[in-house]
């Protein structure tokens, strides 16, 4: 089980083969990317997570317990990024690793949903003609 | 000091102005007291009431839970991590 919260730009491909294992014939990934939207003539340029430390890694750590009490997995990882995310990188990454494709499946789409409802990670966008923060719709476009 | 450590993130942050600060109590008091105290001196805070979730020291907690000196309460607007 590995769970992070980090600064740097996540290594997918790591955390992907990391979970490479000869008891499990099934590694399930999900990755959220960084989504520019448009809005009439106005773009976003980038995003900004701020995460309440160490409650966010905690919780993440309790994602991966409610999976291991569900499913028959053989390795969970979730790793989110904070900080300044250009748009179309990774910001969340979810790899599960079990002996059969099911619960690999089941077990990632449950993870970042998990995460959407528990975990204290917010997301400022950041657009060419002022901020949100998405989920409360505080900011500063027009 | 009679004090509990108040931390506000996101929108939260953004509306009061301050990403903490310090509330003076009387050794014990509820979550939702602390709130009133609170909005009090930040009452910007206030039309997010309702879209609010609170932690106290790194757990949720309800507006009944109880509060000592010492704790650490966050302040919670809805996450949107992902």
């Amino acid at each position: 089980m590995f769970f992070q919260i980090l600064k740097e730009p996540i290594d997918v491909k790591a955390l992907i083969t990391g979970a490479f294992h000869p008891k499990c014939g099934a590694v399930a990934s999900f990755i959220g990317t960084t989504r520019a939207d448009e809005s009439g003539s106005a773009r976003v340029e980038y995003l900004e997570y701020e995460a309440y430390r160490p409650m966010a890694d905690k919780k993440l750590e309790e994602i991966g317990e409610e999976i291991s009490e569900r499913w028959k997995v053989g390795y969970v990882a979730i790793v989110h990024r904070i900080g300044k995310v250009d748009p179309g990188e990774p910001s969340v990454a979810i790899v599960v690793a079990a002996p059969r494709r099911e619960p690999a499946f089941e077990a990632s789409r449950y993870a970042i949903e998990r995460i959407k409802e528990i975990a204290p990670i917010w997301k400022r966008e950041v657009w060419s003609d002022g901020y949100v923060w998405v989920g409360s719709q505080v900011g500063t476009r027009p | 000091m009679s004090d509990v450590k108040v931390l506000l993130f996101g929108a939260a942050a953004d509306r009061a102005g301050i990403r903490q600060t310090k509330v003076r109590i009387n050794h014990v008091v509820t979550l939702g007291e602390l709130w009133s105290v609170l909005a009090d001196q930040h009452p910007h805070l206030i039309p997010m009431r309702e879209t609010l979730a609170f932690a106290v020291n790194g757990e949720y907690a309800r507006m009944e839970d109880t509060v000592s000196t010492g704790d650490e309460v966050a302040v919670l607007p809805p996450v949107s991590g992902g």
